[in-house]
């Protein structure tokens, strides 16, 4: 046993009166409060730590933002007009970049720096609006899917047989039947779309469907519609961000895919579908590459981006990463 | 009982001793001191239980012995002496390999989840025969049979070739004492062994503990909460508090002769003691915040007879006897005499004071 | 003990199963209780046998296969209609084991403790709801104040008492306690069985405590049933229980608690429940749950019912 604290001699300097007895507060000993801990709070601290993540986070804040301002910014060309060379009365097809056209432009005389942003709008749109749905769609259906017990096996084998259609079959069809435009394109990938987000939040409601809390709750009598949105769901936020934060790089990757099989939208609305497909016929001539790569440069951005955020996000609302 | 008296363990030689123990976390940005500067020593074939609650510090102290702290903790200041060597200062992996193990083991809590659900039981047993006993192959295997009917597993040859889902909850808790033991080690540190068990299956594993500590030789430290397995095992009790211990001495001397107010609390609110009709005696508050620096007795604002100096400056250890030490201003000659709750007595009255033998 | 024994809650041959037809589990197997008006109802047995899964029966959670419950007078396993569902959710209400479980992480402690009143609809104002809630933190011993804060900002007593605030709001008349303390540090027990003790005066509740450590059943329970996979074995006042336990699974619990005494506990020899052995003839002769004394039931075949009586003399 160390001896080193034990004072065994009556010589200390102590003030005698302080061994009387102190004030005794009840109160005091309950407000030592417990802790500071906040969910979002932490959740944001994570992922300030992951640099990558918060740089990838700016520049699509950035691009998204641009594509926002850029028709109002002075000087900018129309992105379908067709520009004609006053000198020769030409149109100015495939110009290299230059002075007048930044990304130069393409084989009808279109300014590709307008058609750039402007499909980029166009795709983040379609992104947004199918990752939206899919949320909305996918949330209530595998909320109800996964908390019901009656309706788990109707619902599974609809989700069955709905899995089975390979995706691209739907979207080609659906597009097939309806004229190609953006909404028919919003529809067709929200047909698809929803299922995996349907089946991610089943998955998970099942898990905390009886834990103590929502026991407590069915024996207060709080009807299932409450419990599922009052008490599951909160516990599903990171998870659905980091779905809707996949849904639009996939959303803009079916874009290009249904382009390039000629079911894309009309040429006359310029999307990042459409600008691929158009510089992939011209990538072999080294003069042109340049119109596959913006687009191309452009889709890589964003679906990396989103990726790489929507990962991180969703580790960071991990509470076992709040450390 | 066939186990050593109090006078031969105080008399046996120091295997563990640990001095002024600082240890820290970084918990989400500030820094939280789980243990402030405690001090123990560990003789040779003892039982030892620490008893705390939750946020006391007790697995914490005890994790440092074998380096599995978490990442964000570290040990700030003191000595962990064993065997001429400071523990506190191992830093790599390679030095934690000799310890664990061979020289200190640990048994877990949860027997759910301290088992490989995909190997045999028999096989988790076999591979810390191998690892620390240098056997292989047919006498490890023999030597695992024998260690698997020592913890009370009937049919070792039949159970040997089993998974753990195949066994119960009080199974498993043997075949992981089982697997602790076949390290031969030195010291056996058991974090809560019993308390995911049964009440009847709890005293089954104590038992076993028992017979094991005879037979291997064993040094047990118990890591626990509850007053039932501390009066069944221990030998000597330490009582931590917000990561420090205080109060120190031998089983009799902690249950009939309490001197630290904590302890006062801490056995008086036991329903055993209560009185039907009468409300227990109950500690008010939560424990302290660890995260701000404690001045003084960490237990005085819970502390109904706590003292002005309480507040002020941290209390020293006080002896009671040889063998019987508490933190606690109380003890000092200078303060008033306070008589411990009535709870106390009267357990004194009913089962007999300290120095009944 | 109680003069007036008014039942209050009639639990008859209960059955609950678990799984589908073929892989059935039986977790309760014909039991049957009652509970009288202002009494606490200790029910004991380890993990596994039952207890649980009785108290989430007679709640409605767990459906009852067999057997029949009553409160009041009135069925309430099977159907019941919409008037009884409602009327069940304020009279009977439970408490739950873990402070860390039970309670919605992401919601303020203002609405779990309001969620019984939203659901019921009864509290009027907006005012009247608020002080219902400051009103109920208060009797648990807590500060109105923390209405406004987080779960996760209180310790795991603290966190108990928020449910059982949850609860009192109610006004029930039968509070279900399931291993309300066992998930508590032991210093924290002693506070909060004080609070439940103190509430039952204070508002004439009955309780049904569901537990596994005989010694706060004891110090709290008027009667006791010990119940051992999914039956009941026996049943009796707590100090008769203790004094005089008859069946064998009783008396090997009973030698089973830790006591808080160095030199009682270091020399007990515990003793085994083997049902192999104490029961060797329940094929040829089954057991009949039976009084042997007033308000002293044990589950025993005729040779152990006779040994039982010949132990009294």
């Amino acid at each position: 046993m160390t001896s080193k604290k034990i004072i065994n001699k009556m010589a200390d300097n102590i003030d005698p009166s302080l061994f009387e007895f102190a004030e005794y507060d009840e109160t005091k000993g309950e407000l030592s409060g417990y802790s500071n801990y906040s969910f979002w709070r932490s959740t944001v601290q994570v992922f300030m730590k992951n640099k990558v993540a918060l740089a990838l986070l700016i520049v699509i804040a950035a691009v998204v933002a641009f594509t926002l301002i850029q028709p109002y910014l002075p000087n900018q060309k129309s992105p379908t007009q067709i520009y004609i060379n006053p000198e020769t009365g030409m149109q100015f097809r495939n110009v290299r970049p230059n002075g007048e056209f930044w990304f130069g432009t393409n084989s009808i005389g279109q300014d590709l720096w307008a058609r750039i942003w402007s499909g980029t709008r166009t795709s983040l749109f379609i992104g947004f609006a199918v990752g939206l749905f899919e949320a909305i769609v996918g949330i209530t259906i595998g909320a109800l899917w996964g908390y019901v017990r009656k309706l788990d096996a109707l619902i599974t084998e609809i989700y069955n047989v709905w899995d089975n259609i390979p995706s691209t079959v739907v979207l080609i069809i659906l597009t097939y039947i309806m004229k190609p435009s953006i909404s028919t394109i919003i529809f067709a990938m929200c047909m698809t779309g929803w299922l995996q987000m349907a089946r991610f939040v089943r998955n998970l409601i099942i898990i905390i469907r009886d834990r103590e809390y929502n026991l407590a709750s069915r024996c207060l009598g709080t009807p299932a519609s409450r419990i599922i949105t009052k008490n599951l769901l909160p516990y599903l936020v990171s998870v659905i961000m980091l779905r809707m934060a996949l849904a639009i790089p996939a959303a803009i990757g079916n874009e290009v895919f249904l382009s390039y099989i000629g079911m894309g939208l009309p040429i006359d609305i310029p999307s990042l579908g459409n600008l691929i497909n158009e510089g992939r016929s011209l990538m072999m001539d080294p003069n042109q590459r340049y119109q596959l790569f913006f687009p191309a440069v452009v889709i890589s951005v964003v679906t990396i981006s989103f990726y790489v955020i929507g990962n991180v996000f969703a580790d960071s609302a991990d509470p076992r990463n709040h450390v | 009982m066939g186990h050593k008296s109090i006078e031969e363990i105080i008399n046996s030689e120091v295997i563990l001793s640990v001095d002024d123990l600082v240890i820290k976390f970084n918990l989400r940005g500030q820094e939280l001191t789980a243990i402030r500067g405690a001090s123990l020593d560990l003789h040779k074939g003892e039982s030892l239980a620490i008893v705390g609650e939750s946020g006391s510090g007790k697995s914490v102290f005890t994790k440092t012995f074998m380096g599995l702290l978490d990442a964000n903790g570290r040990i700030e200041e003191g000595t962990i002496m064993y065997k001429g060597e400071d523990l506190a200062k191992y830093k790599t992996e390679d030095e934690w390999i000799k310890i664990r193990g061979k020289e200190i083991a640990m048994v877990f809590q949860d027997p759910m989840t301290s088992l490989n659900p995909l190997k045999t039981i028999g096989k988790q047993v076999q591979e810390s025969i191998e690892l620390h006993q240098n056997l292989k192959g047919e006498e490890a295997k023999k030597l695992t049979l024998e260690i698997l009917n020592d913890v009370g597993i009937s049919e070792p040859e039949k159970r040997y070739k089993q998974y753990p889902h195949e066994f119960s909850g009080g199974m498993r808790q043997r075949v992981v004492i089982a697997i602790a033991v076949a390290c031969n080690p030195n010291v056996l540190i058991c974090d809560e062994p019993t308390t995911a068990l049964d009440v009847t299956i709890q005293a089954q594993i104590l038992q076993l503990l028992k017979n094991l500590q005879e037979k291997y030789n064993l040094t047990i430290i118990y890591i626990t909460h509850d007053l039932g397995v501390v009066a069944n095992v221990a030998d000597r009790i330490a009582v931590m508090y917000a990561g420090d211990i205080v109060e120190l001495g031998t089983a009799d001397e902690v249950f009939f002769d309490p001197k630290h107010p904590y302890t006062w609390a801490l056995l008086s609110s036991l329903p055993q003691l209560g009185i039907k009709g009468e409300p227990l005696y109950s500690i008010s508050g939560t424990p302290p915040n660890l995260f701000k620096e404690i001045v003084g007795d960490a237990f005085a604002p819970r502390n109904p007879k706590a003292l002005k100096i309480d507040f002020i400056e941290r209390p020293p250890y006080f002896q009671v006897s040889q063998t019987h030490k508490a933190r606690t201003w109380l003890l000092d000659p200078r303060a008033p005499k306070v008589e411990p709750p009535v709870m106390i007595q009267k357990m004194r009255e009913k089962w007999g004071g300290a120095d009944e033998k | 003990m109680k003069n007036k024994k008014e039942i209050l809650l009639e639990v008859k041959n209960l059955i609950v199963e678990f799984g589908s037809r073929k892989k059935k589990f039986v977790a309760v197997n014909d039991v049957s209780f009652n509970i009288y008006k202002g009494e606490t109802f200790g029910l004991v047995g380890e993990s596994g046998s039952g207890k649980t899964t009785i108290g989430r029966a007679i709640i409605r959670i767990n459906p009852a296969a067999g057997g029949e419950i009553i409160y009041n007078g009135k069925k309430i396993s099977g159907k019941i209609d919409n008037e009884t569902d409602k009327e069940l959710t304020k009279k009977i209400q439970m408490i739950f084991q873990d402070p860390m479980a039970s309670l919605n992480e992401r919601a303020k402690v203002d609405y779990i403790v309001s969620e019984g009143l939203y659901n019921l609809k009864n509290y009027g104002t907006e005012e009247n709801r608020k002080k219902m809630v400051e009103q109920a933190l208060l009797d648990v011993g807590l500060l109105p104040e923390f209405a406004s804060r987080f779960p996760h900002e209180f310790s795991g007593g603290q966190r108990q008492r928020i449910g059982i605030a949850r609860v009192l709001v109610m006004e029930p008349e039968l509070v279900i306690a399931d291993e309300p303390i066992s998930a508590l540090d032991v210093s924290i027990r002693a506070q909060v069985i004080n609070l439940l003790a103190e509430l039952q005066k204070q508002k004439g509740l009955t309780y049904l405590f569901i537990a596994h450590d005989l010694s706060v059943v004891r110090f709290i329970s008027d009667r006791i049933a010990v119940i051992h996979k999914g039956k009941i074995v026996e049943l009796a006042e707590s100090e008769k229980l203790f004094e005089n336990p008859l069946h064998p699974y009783t008396t090997s619990l009973l030698s089973a608690i830790p006591t808080p005494n160095p030199r009682i506990e270091r020399n007990k020899k515990i003793e085994m429940y083997n049902p192999g052995i104490s029961h060797f003839d329940y094929d040829k002769n089954p057991p009949v749950w039976t009084e042997i004394e007033p308000e002293h039931f044990v589950l025993g075949n005729e040779r152990e019912i006779k040994a039982y009586k010949k132990q009294k003399q």
